[in-house]
C-alpha cells in the first residue's frame, strides 16, 4: 500500500489527468517543430561543425595544433574530459540511486537527467580518444586478443581502468536509459498516426504490450539496473580521479581525490541538469511537473556537494602544508599565488563561496538566480579540473621545464564544439523522444476523483463525451 | 635476314577468295545473334544475368581497376653489383679526419654508414683535444648534406663548367699584376706551400716571375673574422714572435680570465677545455680556483669560482690592478691605468695567483695589443712563460693582422688589386660594406665559399670549394702537431677543393691529394724519424694526428726574454675610457663567428648560458632592465622588448633580455647571427658585425660605446629554459664549498635522503629512514645481475658547453622544429642542460634542509620566499647539469602507459617502443624530470617545417642515422642511452667471447663529452668508471626521494670557495 502523508505536498501541481499528462509531453513530437526549436538547432548545429572541423584539423595536423607542450602533456582536452564525465554524473545518480532510495520525486527529472548524462559521456569520451597521438591506434587499449605477439594492454595503467570505467557506465546508463524509454515509446507507438512514425516508434518500443507482467519486469529490470548503476555513478569518477592519484606529480599525488572527485561530479552535474531543467521546463511548459521543490532539493543536493568539495579543497591545501614535502606544498602555494592563482581563486569563488548563498531559502527558490548559479558552479567546476590538470604539472619537480599553457583557437574551438554537438543531441532528444518519463509520472499522480465531484456535467461530457 | 615464311591459317586465306575476305572484317568469325537475343522478350527477362548483376559487375570492375591503379610505389632497394671492400651493409666504419674551419681546429673520428658519414666525434689520440669537440665539429655534418650548397662553379651568378672557369681564370689571374689572396688563418702545411707558390708567382708564371716580385706574406693576407691581433701585436712586441703561445690550463692552480672565455669563443678554446677541467676535480691533489673578471655572462663565467661584473673598459684597468698587485709582491714597477675598483676581489686573485706562481694562467679577451702587453708582463711576473705558457711551442690557428687587413682594403680601394682570391672567410659578412665597395674595384674577384655567402654573392667567380667531408687536408695546428684531413665520401655536387683549383690554375695538374703526399714526404716525414714513408703515411692516415719534433728548442739555454714594454702600454691602458652603455660583443658556443649560423641543428642549439635559440639580442642586467621597464620574464606570450642599439652611427634593432650576473652599464650582443637557414628566407638575428670598431691602424675592437634607445614592438623569443633558479631544490641540485668538502664528511654536503619513518624513538622524534625503505615495489632484477647501463654525471667537470646535445642531435635523428616551436616548449632534445642561477634568497649553507630554511628566511613567509626565489642574484652562481632520461627502475612513465609501450629493459634500460605509442603522453606528464618528447606533427613531411627540417628532403635526410628509427608523429620519444650503441658493443664482446670492456660502449653524449663529465658504464660492472662515480661520497640522485630508482647518477659540484666567501 502506497501511503502519503497528508502534509506532504504533491509532486505534480494541479490536477491534470492521465491523458493530459501524455498529451502535454507528447506534444512536442506530435506536433511539427517550433520556430524556437529550429532557431536553437541551427545556432547548435553551426556550433557543432565548427568543433567536428576543428577536431578534422587537429586529426588531420596533429596534437601540435594544440597549445601543449614538453611540460604540459594534458590541458583543455582532459579538463573538458573530466568535466563532461562528471557533468554526466548526475543523470545516474538520478534516475539510479534516488530511485533506490524510493525518491520519487526524481521521476519528473530523470529523463532529462540521463539524457543528459549519456550525451555528457558521449562528449567526454571523445576527448581520450582524439587526445591521442594516434588515435588510428585507439584500439589497442582493448585487451583484444591480436597478432602483435604477446602484447597485452598494460593492467597498471590508470588509463587503461578509464576505458573500462568509462565504457561500462556508458552502456549501462544508455540501456538503463532505454529501458525507461520504452513503455513511453510505446504509447507515442501507439497514438501515431504518420506510418513512418508509427514504425519507428514502434521498433523502439520492442513490442511493449503494456500488461501487468511487463509492467512488473520493467519494474524489476529497473531495480536491478539501479543497483548495478549505482556503484558505478562512484566507481566512475573514483578511477577518473586515479588518473592523477597514482602520478608521482606533486598535485595530482592525492589520496583524497577519489571521493572528492565524485562529490565535485555530482555537484557539477545537478548543476548542468539546473541549467538543462530551468530552460526545458519553461519553453516546453513543464511548470506542473519540474517544480521548484525540484529546483530546491536539487539545490541541497548541490549545497551538500559543493561543501564536500570545499572540505576537500581545504584539506588539500592543509595536508600539503602539514606533510613538510617541499614540492607537494609548493605545488598548492604555486596554485593559490602562482601564475595560475587566477584560476584557482575563480575556482574558489564558484565552487566553494557561491554554493552557500543557497543556504536562503529565497535564494534557493529563484528561478533566475539557481539558473545563474549552475552557470557559476559549471565554470568553477571546468577550471577545478583545469587547476588540477595544468597548474600541478607545469611546474613539477625540476624548475628547468617549467612553462605555461596557452590554448590555441582549436583547444577553444573543439571544446565549444562539444557544447554544440551536446546541444544538438539534446535538442533532438527534446523534440523525438518523450522528455518526461510520463508513464512513470503517471504513478505519482494524486487522483482521489475529488476534481469530478465538483464538476458540473457540462464539463464532463466535454471531457468525457459519449460515443453513440 | 628476317624469317620470311608465311604459315596460313587454312586454304581458305591461302585462297583469299572474296567469302574469306567478307568474314575477315567480322571480328567474330561466327554470326552473333545480337540482335535476335535482344528482341526475344523472353530470353532476355530470364537470362541469369540481370541489370542489377550488370552494375555489380560494373561496380566491382571499377573498383578493382581503380585499386590496381593505386598500387604502392615500389622503392628498389639495388644490391652491390661489386661490394667495396670496407663497405659492409649495417656495419659503421670510422676514419680519421681534421676539422678546421679557420678558427676552430679539431681531429676527429667520422662514422660512415654505407658510405655516407653521419657522425663526428672527437678523436682521442691527439694529445691537444684529447677526444674533445665543440657543438659545431659534430653538427657539422648536417651541413655536408646541405642543400644550399653550391652545386656547380659560377661565373657572374651563371653556373659553368670547371672547363670554362679554368680557362678563364688562367688567362685573367696571368693577366692580373696585383694578385692578392685573402684567407683564414692557415693551419695547412700543404695549403701553404701552395699558396705561397701561387701568389709568390713561381708556379703561376714561372716563365716572367719578375713581374710580379712580391713576397708571399704580402699577397697571401691572413684574416680571422674574430682578431686576435691584440695578442698577437702583443707577443711580437714581447717576445719578438707574432705567435700565440699554448697555455697548459692542466697545470694551472690559479687561473685569472679578464674577459676572456677560454671555454667557449676564445683562440683554441677546445684545447683549453680538457685541461681546465681535469683540474676541476675536487677529489685530485688540488684543484684549481678560477677567478672572472667579465661584463657579459660567458660560458667560461659561469664556471669560475669568482666571477666578477667589470665593464669592458675596465679590462686594462683590471689587468693593471693585478699587475700592479703582483708586481707589489715580486719588487717589479707599478703601471698606470689601474682601475680603483674591485679591490676586494682583485687582492684575492693577486694573493692566489702570487700563491701560485709558474702555476697560474692570467688570460685577457681584449683584443686591446697594450693590454695583451701588461698580460704578457703579468705571466711573465708570475713565472708562467714556460710553465703553463708555452711561446715556443706557438699555436697557429690565429694569424691574422688587423693592420695587414686595414692595408688591404686600402689597396682594393685605390684599384691596385687586380685579382683578389677568397678563401674560407665571408668578409663582406663580417667588414661589410666598406669591404664590399672595395671588392667592386677589384677586376678580377674569386670566391671559394661552399655556399652562395655575402662575398660569393659579390665575386665574380665563384669556385665552390668541397665540404671538409669530402676532401683531403693537412694541418699543423701547434708546432709539432701534425695531422690529416680524408674525404669520407665522393664530392656530392659539381665542386672542387681550392686547392686543386689553385695547383690547376697554376698549371700544375697535380691532384690535392699527391701535392699533400708530396708535401709529407719532404717536409713532415724526416722530421717524424720513421724509416719508411709509405708506413709512415699509412699510419698517419689511419691515427689521424701525429706528433713529431718541433724545432730543436733545448729550454734550459732559452729563457723567455720578456721584452714588452709594460709602462707605455700602461699609459694607454690609462687612457682608456669608457661612456654610456657599453657593448661587448661576443661569440656563441653553437654560431661561433658566424661558421654555424647556417646549421639548423646550431641554431637550435640553446645558448649555453641564456638558453635561447634562434636568435641574437641585447644582453642586459635585469636591474637596469626593471628600472627602464622592460619585461625580464620572458615565455611563450611574454615577448621581449625592442631596442635599438646604436654604435658609430650605425643602429640595430634587437630584442633585449635580462641576463643575470651582466655587468650594470653594460650590454652584450652576440657576432655571427644574421644569416638565413637551411630554406629559410628570412634571416635568423640581426649581424652585429658593423658593431665592431676598427681605428685608423685598422685595430679591431669589440668593445663600443653604444646608445640604447627603446623602440615600440616586442619580439618572441625562443628559450628552451624560462624559469632560471632552482628554488632552493637541494635534492636536484647539491653544490658545496671545497673546505666543506675536504674537512667534511658525506652528510655535510652530500646527506642521504631519507624519510620520517612515523615511527618515534625515545625522545618522541620520528626516526628517519632510507628512502629505499619506503619503496612500494621489491628492487627491481637489473640491480647486481647482468648489465645495468647508467651514467655517472660530474657537475664539476661539466662546463655546459653543448656539445653532447648537438652530438644526441645527430646521432639519434632528433627533428630540427624551429624557433616558433621552440617559443612554444617543444623542442626535441633528448638531451638538455639544465642552467640554474642561483638566487639571493636561497638558503645556500642549509643543504640538507631547504624547506624549513625558506620558511624562515622571508619576512614574507613561505610564499614571499618562494616569489622571491624566482629572480636571479645580481651576479648568480652557476650551475650546469646535463638531464636526459634517468631510465628510472621504478619509472613513472612504464606504468601509466596503457599500452606497455615503454618499458623496462633486464638491463635497466627504460625502453620506448615508439611503434607501439599511441600518443596519451601520460607518460610524460608523470615523467618528474620532464625529459619525454612528443611529436607534435610529423616533422619529416608537414609544411611548417619544411623550410627548417634538413630531413625533409632526400639530400637532408642523407645523414640520418639508419640505426634509429625516425619517430612517427603522435608518437612519445627520449633518451635511449644510445641503445643501438649499446648492442653494437655487446655484440662486439660477444664475437671477441669477452665481456663487455668498459669504456668500449659510449653514447653519443659521452663520447662527445671530452671533459669527463659524462661517464656512461656498465653500473653492475665494479671495475667500470661509471660505477666508481655513483659509489663516490659526491654522488647522489635527482629527487631521489620520489622514490624512482635513476641509474643516472651525478656527482655533487663542489665549489673552489670557502664556506661563506663570497
Amino acid at each position: 500500500m502506497h501511503k502519503e502523508a497528508s502534509i506532504r505536498e504533491p509532486l505534480v501541481l494541479g490536477t491534470p489527468t492521465y491523458s493530459d499528462i501524455t498529451n502535454e509531453v507528447l506534444h512536442t513530437i506530435e506536433n511539427k517543430p517550433t520556430k524556437l526549436w529550429k532557431l536553437l538547432m541551427v545556432i547548435a548545429t553551426i556550433i557543432a561543425l565548427w568543433g567536428v572541423g576543428c577536431i578534422l584539423y587537429l586529426l588531420g595536423v596533429g596534437i601540435g595544433s594544440w597549445g601543449l607542450n614538453k611540460t604540459v602533456g594534458w590541458a583543455w582536452d582532459i579538463t573538458n574530459f573530466v568535466w563532461w564525465v562528471g557533468i554526466g554524473h548526475a543523470g545516474t545518480l538520478i534516475s539510479a540511486v534516488l530511485l533506490l532510495f524510493r525518491q520519487k520525486w526524481r521521476m519528473a527529472i530523470n529523463r532529462p537527467a540521463e539524457a543528459m548524462t549519456i550525451f555528457a559521456v558521449f562528449m567526454a569520451g571523445l576527448f581520450p580518444m582524439i587526445h591521442m597521438g594516434r588515435i588510428w591506434m585507439a584500439y589497442w587499449v582493448l585487451p583484444i586478443p591480436n597478432q602483435f605477439g604477446s602484447l597485452w594492454v598494460n593492467f597498471n595503467s590508470p588509463l587503461l581502468w578509464d576505458v573500462f570505467a568509462i565504457s561500462t557506465y556508458l552502456s549501462v546508463s544508455l540501456v538503463f536509459w532505454y529501458i525507461g524509454l520504452i513503455p513511453d515509446f510505446a504509447t507515442i507507438r501507439d497514438r501515431a498516426s504518420r506510418p513512418v512514425q508509427k514504425l519507428m516508434y514502434g521498433l523502439m518500443a520492442f513490442g511493449w504490450s503494456g500488461n501487468a507482467k511487463a509492467w512488473q519486469r520493467f519494474e524489476e529490470v529497473s531495480l536491478v539496473l539501479a543497483g548495478l548503476a549505482t556503484p558505478l555513478v562512484f566507481s566512475v569518477h573514483s578511477i577518473v580521479s586515479m588518473d592523477f592519484a597514482t602520478s608521482v606529480i606533486p598535485g595530482w599525488h592525492t589520496t583524497i581525490f577519489p571521493p572528492y572527485f565524485v562529490a565535485g561530479a555530482v555537484f557539477s552535474g545537478f548543476a548542468m541538469v539546473q541549467t538543462l531543467m530551468l530552460i526545458v521546463r519553461k519553453v516546453m511548459h513543464l511548470e506542473k511537473y519540474v517544480t521548484i521543490k525540484h529546483i530546491e532539493y536539487m539545490n541541497l543536493v548541490i549545497i551538500v556537494t559543493g561543501s564536500i568539495v570545499g572540505v576537500a579543497y581545504l584539506t588539500e591545501l592543509f595536508i600539503s602544508y602539514y606533510s613538510g614535502v617541499e614540492y607537494e606544498s609548493y605545488a598548492f602555494i604555486n596554485r593559490f599565488s602562482g601564475p595560475y592563482a587566477w584560476a584557482y581563486w575563480c575556482m574558489m569563488t564558484c565552487n566553494v563561496v557561491s554554493p552557500h548563498l543557497f543556504w536562503s531559502k529565497k535564494l534557493r527558490t529563484n528561478l533566475a538566480f539557481t539558473f545563474f548559479m549552475s552557470i557559476i558552479v559549471n565554470i568553477g567546476m571546468w577550471f577545478e579540473r583545469f587547476v588540477i590538470i595544468v597548474t600541478s604539472i607545469h611546474r613539477d619537480y625540476l624548475p628547468s621545464s617549467w612553462s605555461m599553457f596557452y590554448p590555441t583557437w582549436v583547444d577553444i574551438g573543439i571544446f565549444v564544439g562539444t557544447l554544440g554537438i551536446f546541444s544538438v543531441f539534446y535538442l533532438l532528444f527534446l523534440k523525438y523522444f518523450p522528455v518526461l518519463a510520463f508513464n512513470e509520472v503517471k504513478t505519482i499522480l494524486k487522483s482521489s476523483g475529488e476534481q469530478y465531484k465538483n464538476m458540473s456535467d457540462e464539463e464532463f461530457k466535454k471531457l468525457h463525451p459519449v460515443k453513440k | 635476314m628476317a624469317n620470311s615464311t608465311k604459315y596460313w591459317k587454312g586454304l581458305e586465306q591461302l585462297d583469299n577468295d572474296s567469302s574469306f575476305v567478307d568474314a575477315n572484317k567480322n571480328e567474330f568469325a561466327e554470326d552473333l545473334p545480337v540482335a535476335d537475343f535482344l528482341q526475344d522478350q523472353e530470353t532476355l527477362e530470364g537470362g541469369s544475368t540481370s541489370r542489377r548483376d550488370f552494375l555489380k559487375y560494373l561496380g566491382f570492375g571499377v573498383a578493382a581497376a581503380s585499386l590496381a591503379a593505386c598500387e604502392t610505389p615500389v622503392t628498389k632497394a639495388i644490391p652491390y653489383l661489386n661490394k667495396p671492400e670496407e663497405v659492409t651493409p649495417g656495419v659503421a666504419n670510422f676514419y680519421a679526419s681534421t676539422y678546421y674551419d679557420g678558427s676552430d681546429y679539431c681531429p676527429v673520428l667520422v662514422k660512415t654508414r654505407e658510405g655516407r658519414p653521419i657522425f663526428v666525434k672527437g678523436n682521442s689520440a691527439s694529445t691537444l683535444t684529447h677526444g674533445e669537440v665543440n657543438a659545431r665539429v659534430n653538427a657539422s655534418v648536417l651541413s655536408l648534406y646541405d642543400n644550399n650548397r653550391l652545386k656547380s662553379p659560377m661565373i657572374g651568378g651563371k653556373a659553368t663548367t670547371w672547363a670554362s672557369i679554368d680557362n678563364r681564370l688562367t688567362k685573367e689571374l696571368k693577366e692580373a699584376k696585383n694578385l692578392k689572396v685573402l684567407t683564414h688563418s692557415l693551419i695547412s702545411p700543404s695549403t701553404k706551400s701552395i699558396l705561397d707558390g701561387f701568389a709568390n708567382g713561381s708556379n703561376l708564371m714561372s716563365e716572367d716571375a719578375e713581374v710580379n716580385p712580391v713576397s708571399m706574406a704580402n699577397n697571401v693576407v691572413s684574416y680571422d673574422a674574430i682578431s686576435y691581433s691584440g695578442i698577437l701585436d702583443a707577443n711580437e712586441g714581447s717576445f719578438n714572435k707574432r705567435v700565440l703561445p699554448t697555455y697548459n690550463f692542466a697545470a694551472a692552480k690559479s687561473v685569472v680570465s679578464v674577459g676572456a672565455d677560454f671555454l667557449s669563443g676564445w683562440l683554441d678554446a677546445l684545447q683549453y677545455n680538457v685541461g681546465y677541467t681535469s683540474t676541476r676535480n675536487p677529489e685530485g691533489e688540488w684543484m684549481s680556483k678560477h677567478y672572472q673578471f667579465e661584463s657579459n655572462m660567458s660560458l667560461t663565467g659561469t664556471n669560475a669560482d669568482v666571477r666578477v661584473p667589470i665593464k669592458p673598459s675596465e679590462m686594462g684597468g683590471v689587468i693593471a690592478a693585478i699587475y700592479n698587485g703582483v708586481a707589489a709582491k715580486v719588487g717589479g714597477a707599478s703601471v698606470k691605468g689601474a682601475t680603483k675598483n674591485y679591490t676586494v676581489r682583485v687582492k684575492s686573485a693577486v694573493a692566489h695567483l702570487l700563491a701560485n706562481k709558474g702555476e697560474s694562467i692570467v688570460v685577457c679577451g681584449s683584443n686591446d695589443s697594450n693590454v695583451q702587453t701588461l698580460v704578457n708582463g703579468l705571466n711573465n711576473m708570475l713565472g708562467n712563460y714556460g710553465k703553463t705558457i708555452n711561446i715556443d711551442k706557438a699555436s697557429h690557428s690565429k694569424q691574422g693582422s688587423d693592420a695587414k687587413v686595414a692595408a688591404l682594403i686600402k689597396e682594393m680601394e685605390s684599384g691596385k688589386v687586380d685579382a683578389l682570391l677568397i678563401y674560407g672567410v665571408d668578409p663582406v659578412y663580417t667588414l661589410g660594406d666598406r669591404f664590399k665597395k672595395a671588392l667592386g674595384k677589384v677586376k678580377t674577384t674569386v670566391s671559394f665559399a661552399t655556399k652562395m655567402d655575402d662575398t660569393a654573392s659579390a665575386c665574380k667567380f665563384v669556385c665552390p670549394d668541397n665540404h671538409w667531408l669530402e676532401s683531403w687536408n693537412d694541418a699543423n695546428p701547434v708546432d709539432g702537431h701534425y695531422s690529416l684531413g680524408q674525404p669520407t665520401i665522393s664530392p656530392l655536387f659539381d665542386t672542387r677543393q681550392a686547392q686543386e683549383s689553385i695547383l690547376k690554375w697554376s698549371g700544375n695538374n697535380a691532384s690535392y691529394y699527391d701535392f699533400i703526399k708530396a708535401e709529407w714526404e719532404q717536409n713532415i716525414f724526416p722530421k717524424s724519424g720513421a724509416v719508411m714513408f709509405a708506413d709512415f703515411w699509412n699510419k698517419v692516415l689511419h691515427d689521424g694526428v701525429v706528433e713529431v719534433a718541433a724545432a730543436p728548442v733545448a729550454e734550459e739555454v732559452m729563457p723567455i726574454a720578456f721584452a714588452g714594454d709594460v709602462n707605455a702600454a700602461g699609459n694607454a691602458v690609462a687612457k682608456i675610457k669608457g661612456s654610456g652603455t657599453e657593448l661587448m660583443l661576443y661569440i656563441k658556443e653553437g654560431i661561433g663567428n658566424g661558421v654555424g649560423a647556417d646549421n639548423p641543428i646550431l641554431q637550435e642549439l640553446p645558448d649555453p648560458v641564456s638558453k635561447i635559440t634562434w636568435d641574437n639580442y641585447v644582453t642586459m642586467n635585469p636591474a637596469e632592465m626593471k628600472e627602464a621597464g622592460y619585461n625580464t620574464v620572458l615565455g611563450q606570450e611574454n615577448p621581449a622588448n625592442l631596442l635599438s642599439v646604436t654604435v658609430n652611427g650605425k643602429s640595430l634593432e634587437l630584442p633585449v633580455i635580462g641576463q643575470p650576473g651582466q655587468a650594470r652599464g653594460t650590454i652584450g650582443i652576440a657576432l655571427g647571427y644574421g644569416k638565413s637557414v637551411g630554406k629559410m628566407t628570412e634571416p635568423t638575428g640581426k649581424n652585429a658585425y658593423p658593431f665592431v670598431g676598427i681605428d685608423k691602424k685598422g685595430n679591431v675592437s669589440y668593445v663600443a660605446n653604444a646608445t640604447v634607445t627603446a623602440v615600440e614592438g616586442e619580439y618572441p623569443i625562443a628559450a628552451t629554459q624560462t624559469h632560471q633558479t632552482v628554488m632552493g631544490r637541494d635534492s636536484i641540485i647539491r653544490e658545496t664549498t671545497l673546505d666543506v668538502f675536504k674537512n667534511g664528511t658525506k652528510d655535510d654536503y652530500n646527506p642521504a635522503f631519507t624519510l620520517l619513518s612515523g615511527k618515534t624513538d625515545e625522545h618522541g622524534h620520528q626516526k628517519a629512514k632510507p628512502i629505499k625503505e619506503f619503496d612500494l615495489w621489491g628492487d627491481h632484477p637489473v640491480k647486481e645481475v647482468g648489465h645495468r647501463w647508467g651514467m655517472s654525471i660530474d657537475m664539476n667537470l661539466c662546463t655546459g658547453c653543448g656539445a653532447c646535445i648537438t652530438a644526441c642531435n645527430v646521432e639519434n635523428n632528433v627533428p630540427v622544429v624551429g624557433k616558433d616551436e621552440v617559443r612554444r616548449g617543444r623542442e626535441m632534445h633528448w638531451l638538455r642542460i639544465d642552467r640554474y642561477y642561483s638566487s639571493e634568497h636561497e638558503p645556500l649553507a642549509a643543504i640538507g634542509d631547504t624547506h624549513g630554511a625558506t620558511m624562515e628566511a622571508s619576512e614574507t613567509g613561505a610564499i614571499g620566499a618562494y616569489t622571491e626565489m624566482e629572480n636571479p642574484a645580481d651576479n648568480p652562481r652557476v650551475v650546469h647539469q646535463p638531464m636526459m632520461c634517468q631510465h628510472c627502475n621504478h619509472a613513472g612513465c612504464e606504468t601509466v602507459c596503457p599500452v606497455a609501450a615503454t618499458t623496462h629493459s633486464n638491463e635497466g634500460l627504460n625502453m620506448m617502443a615508439y611503434n607501439r605509442c599511441i600518443g596519451t603522453r601520460y607518460c610524460a606528464n608523470n615523467c618528474a624530470y620532464k625529459v619525454r618528447r612528443f611529436n607534435w606533427f610529423n616533422y619529416m613531411a608537414y609544411s611548417k617545417f619544411s623550410e627548417i627540417n634538413p630531413s625533409q628532403d632526400d639530400l637532408g635526410r642523407m645523414v640520418l642515422n639508419p640505426d634509429v628509427v625516425v619517430r612517427a608523429r603522435g608518437v612519445m620519444e627520449k633518451c635511449s642511452l644510445c641503445v643501438q650503441n649499446i648492442q653494437a658493443g655487446k655484440l662486439e664482446a660477444k664475437k671477441a667471447g669477452t665481456p663487455v670492456v668498459d669504456g668500449s660502449i659510449q653514447t653519443a653524449c659521452s663520447s662527445a663529452c671530452g671533459s669527463g663529465a659524462i661517464v656512461f658504464g656498465d653500473l653492475n660492472d665494479k671495475e667500470s668508471a661509471a660505477r666508481s662515480g655513483m659509489d663516490n661520497d659526491r654522488a647522489y640522485r635527482v629527487i631521489e626521494e620520489v622514490g624512482q630508482d635513476t641509474n643516472i647518477y651525478y656527482q655533487t659540484k663542489v665549489r673552489n670557495l670557502k664556506q661563506n666567501e663570497a
